[in-house]
Parts: C-alpha cells; sequence; structure tokens
C-alpha cells in the first residue's frame, strides 16, 4: 500500500482508475481542473493504458465518453457545474437512450460562490435529466462512490451523476492506495438504431423505461450504507432530527461529535435521488421537526413530504445563497435547538466579536488582478487607449480581471463575449447608431464556444472588432495547454490548430495578429481595425493578441527581462497604479511619487511605455 | 475527537499551499491523519488566501471560526482577518515587525480570549539570506520554536530538508535555523 496526501480530486482520480474506468474526458474549470491531470499521474505511474483528454467543451467531454459507454467501456466525464450546463443536451438525452458499460458524470458545484458565475446545484440539473446523483461527505467517500456510481450506471444503464462541492474537490487528505490495473473490457457496439438513434415514439417508451428504472433504484437507495442512513432505532422519538447531505452533513457530523451531542439523529443523504422515501419516511416520522442542511439549493427539502415539520432554506432557518461554512452550520443548528427547546450546542456570539473586530479594521480590500506582466494587462490597456468609448463585452478567464482597468463590461457565460457584441451591435444599428463594440476572448473560450457565435455574427453582419487573447493556455484554472500548442495532457503531441485558420474558417476576411507587450503598435492595429469594422465595406475585424502566459510559459513569455525604476519625472498621476493597475506598481505616500516592488515586478517591461511622463526607465 | 487545528494565510503566490505541505507532511510522518482546505483558482490571482489543516480525525476539511488552534500568517493584514478563527487560548504567528505588532487595536480582543499573538520578519530574514520565496518555511521555523502542538521542530526541519530541491536545502535550513532562534527568544 502506498500514502499520499491527495486533493479531493486525486482521491476522485483514484477512485475512478481503481473503479476501472477506461476513458475519461473533461474540460477545466474550478474546481474540477485536478481530477483529469491527477487520473494522469496515476495512470502514467501505474503504466495502464487509460483514454485520457481534454476536450473542448463539457458537451464534447460528454459525448465522448457516451460513445465508450455505449460500447459497453467504463467511461467518465468531469466538469464544473456550469459546464453540466453545456453539456446539458447530451446529459438530458443520454438518460432516457442509457449506457451499456458505466457512464459517471462528475460535476464540481461551487457554493460561495469562489470561483463561478453561479451557485447552482448540480442535484437539480440530475433531478432535471432524471438521473441518480450521489453527494459525497469527504474526498474518501467520493472516492468510493465512483466505484458505486459505475456500479448503478451498469445495473440500471443509466449515467450517474456525482456532485462533489469545492470543500470535497479543493479538500486534502491523506489517502492509502494499492495497485491499479488495466480494465480490458473491449469496444462492443452493437447496431440498435432504435435504441441509438431513437425517434420520439421510442423515446416516450425509453421515458417509461427510464421511471420505471429510478422506482427500482430508490429501493435500493433506501438500504444504500453508509451513503444513505439515520441514527434512528424503531420506538425511538425525538423533538428535532437533521436532514443533510454531501458536506454539510460532514460538518454537523464534526460538530455533534465535538460537543459530544447524541441526542439529535441525523439523516445522511448522500444519494438523495431518486429519493429513498422509505428511509426518509422512518425519520420523519420519528421527528417533530426535521431541520434540513444542504448545499447549494433545496433539492432535499423539496423531496421531504411533510412541509408542516420541515426546517430550512423555505422557512428562513437556512441562508438562501453563499457557502454554508461551519460557523453558519453552527448558528443555524444553534437556533433549531432553542426553537426546539433543547440546549444549543455553544455560543455562537463569541466568534460575533472577533469578526466585528476584525470588519472594523479597514483591511486592505484585496481584489484579486492579473500578475505582474500578464499580456493582456498590455491588451486591455490597448483596447481603452484605441476605442475608449465602446462597449467591451468579454468572457469567462483569467482577463476577467481586465475589468479592473475598464477592459470589461460584460461577462455572462463560455463564449458571450462575441454573442453579446453582435447582439449590441443589432441593438445599436436598429436605431441608427453604430455603436463602437471591442470584445475580448481568451484562445480557450474561443475554441469552447466562440466560432457558433463568430460565424452567427458574421453572416448577420454584425460590426465589432474582436480580440482574442491568445496566451496560449488554460491559464486560469491550472494552465492546461492550449489546443493551438499541439500537446495533449498526457503529453502525447496532438495536432495544434491554429487560432488564424479558425478565425478565416468563420469568414472573417480581417484578421491581424499582435503582440500586446508592443504596445504602441498593439494599439494602431485596433484603431485600424475599428475604423474597418465600421467602414461600409468593412465586417468583424479579429486581432490576435498573442504572447504566452508569464505564469504557465514563463520563459517564453519574458525573453528579456527589464529592471524598471521611477525616476524624479514621476508626477503622482497615478496611471500607473490605478488605470494600467501592475500589483508590482505602488504608490509612495510620502514621496508622492509611484515606487516598483521588485519582488513582484516580472520585468516585463510594457510599464516603459505606458508613463505620460517617460518615469520608469530600466535600472542603469 | 479533537483535532489541531491550523489556519495558514497570506496573499496568492507567497506560497501558502507549500506551507501547508510542510505541516501535512511532517504530521504524516508521525502518522496522523490530516484533512485540509486549500484555496484555488481567482483569488489565487492576487486575492486573499486561506488553508485550513486538522491534524488528527475529522470529517470535514473546514475549520469552524472559534476552533483555530494556531494561525500562522505570511503577511500581518492577513493575520487580522483570520483572527475570528482563532479559538480562546489559541496562538497568533505573523510576519511582521516585533515593533508594532500586534496592532493596539486588537490587544484587548487577544487579552480577553487569552490569545497569545508573536511577530517576527520571516520575509526580511529570507531576504536577507537570498531567499525571499522561502518566507513561508521561516514562518513554520518561527512557529516551531515554540513547542506548541504535535508538530516538534525537529520533524519540520527535517521535513523542510526532504522537500527542499537540492539548490536551495541549505539555503532553505539556514533560514530555518535562524527564525527557530528568533522564535526561541520570545518564549
Ligand atoms: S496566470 Fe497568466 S493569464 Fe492569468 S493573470 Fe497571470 S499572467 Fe495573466
Ligand atoms: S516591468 Fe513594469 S509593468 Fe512589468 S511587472 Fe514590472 S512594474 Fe509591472
Amino acid at each position: 500500500m502506498k500514502q499520499a496526501f491527495l486533493l479531493g480530486n486525486g482521491a476522485m482520480a483514484l477512485g475512478l482508475l481503481e473503479a476501472g474506468c477506461q476513458v475519461l474526458t473533461s474540460y477545466p474549470g474550478t474546481p474540477s481542473s485536478e481530477i483529469l491531470p491527477e487520473t494522469v499521474r496515476f495512470a502514467k505511474a501505474a503504466n495502464l493504458n487509460t483514454v485520457i483528454e481534454w476536450s473542448v467543451n463539457e458537451k464534447v467531454a460528454f459525448d465522448n465518453a457516451f460513445a465508450a459507454a455505449i460500447s459497453g467501456k467504463r467511461a467518465a466525464c468531469c466538469m464544473k457545474m456550469v459546464g453540466l450546463n453545456v453539456a446539458a443536451d447530451s446529459f438530458m438525452s443520454a438518460a432516457y437512450i442509457g449506457n451499456i458499460g458505466g457512464l459517471v458524470v462528475i460535476s464540481c458545484d461551487d457554493p460561495g460562490p469562489h470561483s463561478s458565475q453561479t451557485e447552482q446545484d448540480s442535484r437539480f440539473m440530475a433531478r432535471i435529466a432524471k438521473v441518480p446523483v450521489l453527494d459525497p461527505a469527504s474526498p474518501l467517500e467520493a472516492r468510493a462512490m465512483i466505484k458505486t456510481a459505475f456500479e448503478i450506471s451498469e445495473e440500471f444503464q443509466v449515467p450517474v451523476l456525482v456532485r462533489p462541492a469545492i470543500r470535497i474537490c479543493h479538500a486534502r487528505q491523506n489517502i492509502t492506495y494499492g495497485d491499479l490495473k488495466n480494465n480490458d473490457t473491449p469496444a462492443v457496439f452493437k447496431r440498435e438504431p432504435t435504441r441509438w438513434a431513437s425517434t420520439p415514439k421510442f423515446r416516450f417508451l425509453q421515458h417509461k423505461a427510464l421511471n420505471e428504472k429510478h422506482v427500482k433504484i430508490a429501493e435500493k437507495f433506501n438500504t444504500l450504507v453508509p451513503y444513505n442512513r439515520h441514527t434512528i432505532q424503531t420506538g425511538q422519538t425525538f423533538a428535532l432530527g437533521i436532514a443533510a447531505g454531501g458536506v454539510p452533513s460532514a460538518v454537523v457530523t464534526d460538530l455533534f461529535d465535538e460537543c459530544n451531542r447524541t441526542d439529535i439523529p441525523l439523516l445522511k443523504l448522500g444519494a438523495p435521488y431518486p429519493f429513498p422515501e422509505k428511509l426518509a419516511g422512518q425519520f420523519m416520522d420519528a421527528c417533530d421537526r426535521v431541520l434540513v442542511i444542504e448545499e447549494t439549493d433545496t433539492v432535499i427539502e423539496y423531496m421531504l413530504q411533510d412541509r408542516h415539520k420541515t426546517w430550512g432554506r423555505l422557512t428562513g432557518h437556512v441562508p438562501m445563497e453563499g457557502e454554508l461554512v461551519p460557523e453558519k452550520i453552527e448558528a443555524i443548528l444553534n437556533q433549531a435547538l432553542v426553537e426546539s427547546s433543547l440546549p444549543p450546542l455553544s455560543d455562537t456570539d463569541s466568534t460575533k466579536e472577533g469578526f466585528a473586530l476584525a470588519a472594523s479594521l479597514d483591511l486592505p480590500v484585496r481584489k484579486p488582478t492579473l500578475c505582474p506582466g500578464c499580456p493582456h494587462r498590455a491588451s486591455f490597456y490597448a483596447i481603452r487607449k484605441a476605442v475608449p468609448k465602446a462597449i467591451y463585452p468579454s468572457d469567462i478567464g483569467c482577463y476577467t480581471l481586465g475589468s479592473n482597468l475598464g477592459g470589461v463590461d460584460t461577462v455572462l457565460d463560455m463564449g458571450a463575449g462575441i454573442t453579446l457584441a453582435s447582439g449590441f451591435w443589432h441593438a445599436f444599428h436598429q436605431d441608427g447608431e453604430d455603436k463602437p463594440i471591442v470584445a475580448t476572448m481568451g484562445d480557450s473560450t474561443f475554441f469552447h464556444s466562440g466560432t457558433t457565435g463568430l460565424i452567427n455574427a458574421v453572416y448577420n453582419d454584425a460590426r465589432f472588432v474582436l480580440v482574442i487573447l491568445d496566451n496560449g493556455s488554460t491559464a486560469m484554472t491550472g494552465m492546461q495547454p492550449a489546443i493551438t500548442q499541439g500537446v495533449r495532457v498526457d503529453g502525447r503531441k496532438g495536432n495544434a490548430i491554429a487560432l488564424e485558420t479558425i478565425v478565416k474558417g468563420c469568414g472573417v476576411n480581417y484578421i491581424q495578429v499582435v503582440d500586446p507587450y508592443d504596445i504602441d503598435h498593439t494599439i494602431d492595429e485596433i484603431k485600424k481595425a475599428h475604423a474597418w469594422a465600421l467602414s461600409p465595406e468593412g465586417g468583424i475585424a479579429v486581432i490576435i493578441s498573442r504572447h504566452p502566459c508569464v505564469i504557465g510559459l514563463r520563459d517564453q513569455a519574458l525573453p528579456e527581462i527589464f529592471a524598471v525604476e521611477i525616476t524624479d519625472e514621476c508626477d503622482d498621476c497615478g496611471l500607473c497604479h490605478l488605470r494600467f493597475e501592475c500589483p508590482a506598481m505602488v504608490r509612495n505616500p510620502e514621496k508622492k511619487k509611484t515606487q516598483i516592488n521588485p519582488v513582484l515586478c516580472s520585468g516585463c517591461g510594457v510599464c516603459l511605455h505606458i508613463c505620460p511622463k517617460h518615469a520608469v526607465q530600466t535600472v542603469s | 475527537m479533537k483535532t489541531c487545528n491550523f489556519v495558514l494565510s497570506g496573499l496568492g503566490g507567497q506560497g501558502i499551499l507549500f506551507m501547508t505541505k510542510i505541516l501535512a507532511q511532517t504530521a504524516l510522518n508521525k502518522g496522523y491523519n490530516i484533512l485540509g482546505a486549500e484555496t484555488h483558482g481567482m483569488a489565487q490571482r492576487g486575492g486573499s488566501v486561506v488553508s485550513h489543516l486538522k491534524i488528527g480525525d475529522a470529517g470535514s476539511s473546514l475549520i469552524r471560526a472559534g476552533a483555530g488552534d494556531f494561525l500562522i500568517s505570511m503577511d500581518e493584514a492577513e493575520a487580522y482577518r483570520y483572527l475570528p478563527w482563532v479559538r480562546p487560548g489559541g496562538m497568533v504567528f505573523a510576519n511582521a515587525s516585533a515593533d508594532g505588532f500586534p496592532d493596539h487595536r486588537v490587544k484587548q480582543y487577544l487579552a480577553e480570549y487569552k490569545i497569545t499573538a508573536f511577530a517576527t520578519e520571516a520575509g526580511k530574514t529570507a531576504l536577507e539570506l537570498g531567499a525571499p520565496r522561502s518566507t513561508n518555511l521561516a514562518m513554520v521555523a518561527f512557529f516551531a520554536a515554540f513547542g506548541q502542538g504535535p508538530l516538534d521542530a525537529d520533524a519540520l526541519r527535517q521535513t523542510v530538508a526532504s522537500v527542499s530541491p537540492d539548490p536551495v536545502k541549505q539555503v532553505n535550513l539556514n533560514i530555518f535555523d535562524l527564525c527557530h532562534e528568533q522564535g526561541k527568544k520570545l518564549c
């Protein structure tokens, strides 16, 4: 046996390989991003032949895994919860059609949200799709649940969703593991068009069959120990019981342990859908009140049928939004205990004073910023200079932080930088106004879901400048190699695809490639592109702003390091730290001048070109 | 089931995850189970970063506010931000100048809850010895000097030696020893 200190995502990677997963696909997104690279690591170490790919987006990932599963292999795909929206079309349909080999979808939720645009609850997506869902309470349980998920998926021929929340994905735990072996199940595809290519008539029958599967799965979930269980013996009754699933169930258990409370029963629902009615019914019958603590929505609460008994979000006992961190759960429990005339766990007021104190100290607000030397900073600076009074639709990635430079007006979802740009164009054009619009999108986002929007915009004759921020990596989620680099996740060669070719193929006739570090040239090119876009014979103009990420591809990004200093010419205008917003440039209040923080400065040298007083110079 | 709870705070890029790794590896070597919670993603881009580490048997990874035994912070402001996580009787270690630390505005709170707080200029020490990025392990050494909790200084030093890449190993150990001495003088 070996032991390692693994991220929950690493524990799930182990779980996948231990369960004999033969094909794994994914698109990166916090908090799911490390599952796939960790699987690569374990598979390589054990010399497994697992097929593992970064797919171009989550729908593509799902479909690739689905094909393997209907060929009889065990397959999985993983993504963040908003990625499941992208894969939703396939996901819903796959539930009807079903699979042969096990098909497991891991959709990682982000209550908080810490790094996402919503707090949506993937268990609801499972409910809509009529797909069974497992909700792990700890990394170890997540690892074990993956095996269970494969078994259920094969037994009932239906995809199974595993929903780890961020506190599973980014928890770290010591985990022991043994040898990993290949699963040699061969691919066999039996032609059966009425199943794999079914028409609506057969879809009706498949829906019926799915509903019948659900009755059986719910029956199984009634006794799916240890994921589903309660602590009540026959004949016992209680004033208050707690129903919880996933991470909150672990927090509640830890809290009760710590406070030596054995007087409050817990209904743990790690497999909440199809709902284990019988198990939940026993629990409800034995309790006068049941407080539901779940993340992030009201899945269990909706399914517990006795409205008069349940407390939770719908009764105001649990906050409707935000992560249920342990101190919040403690406060929720205390309130419910007191309302049930039971002694509280603790005097929670003790931490209130600490929070009030910290709030009173005016601590620096630390908003995330682009790294010192980030090429996106130069791009946004150039965009603002070139077309100052434009709408700036943008997108999801590190470059969302271009908002700090005033270069990001909208962020909706992956790909919306382009689709909102065309939408804005037509909305204003209808009134006779040629609105200046400069859209931005990263290279990975462009491949993920930029092309359809771009084709649509070209076809419908929208006019705007699109700046594709090409830094050669998917930086925000941990530096996954971009498609343009031609390297696959396991280091094998892929076929690199050039952005220029794709953009041209979408029907764009104006394409310029610039290096944003060459800031004056970049400003010129964006101005020209803008003028062309609005000219009668114009169209959509694309600028590919190409410079490697200074974190992921440091050596390529910084072939020359500039040691810079601020001279006495600095007149404290603040442009460099307020508008250009380099974190390495800070105001020295005594000297009333900007100062360079040498520990943070990357030496990119871009600031040499932006100071209106030429007060930034290389150190002589 | 009582765990020993570490809260580690600082800014994105200061090596909080590496500091977590040193403590966790040491605990692992001593045969403890460990469970921690880390910050990844957007917040790592220069934001406030915190890492939780429970040594002992636990089922959930986050440390509840008011339940941290030790807060080790790479930055003075980030030490104050996470003060609510320190339990009554807990200890705070910050990378800050001992002169102004702790801020007069928190002194009464610390006294009321019997929380003790210590500072060393770990960043300065690491910089002087030529490895500013090793400020994180300098803070571990400072903490270790107080001999609190289940992880002793020798074991922590050994972990630092085993996880440091060869070119910086000796510098790292020198930094460790110096900050450990600085801590010893205060306890
Ligand atoms: S990681 Fe790369 S792309 Fe992201 S902000 Fe830093 S330099 Fe920019
Ligand atoms: S060279 Fe200038 S712009 Fe680049 S990181 Fe240093 S201070 Fe910032």
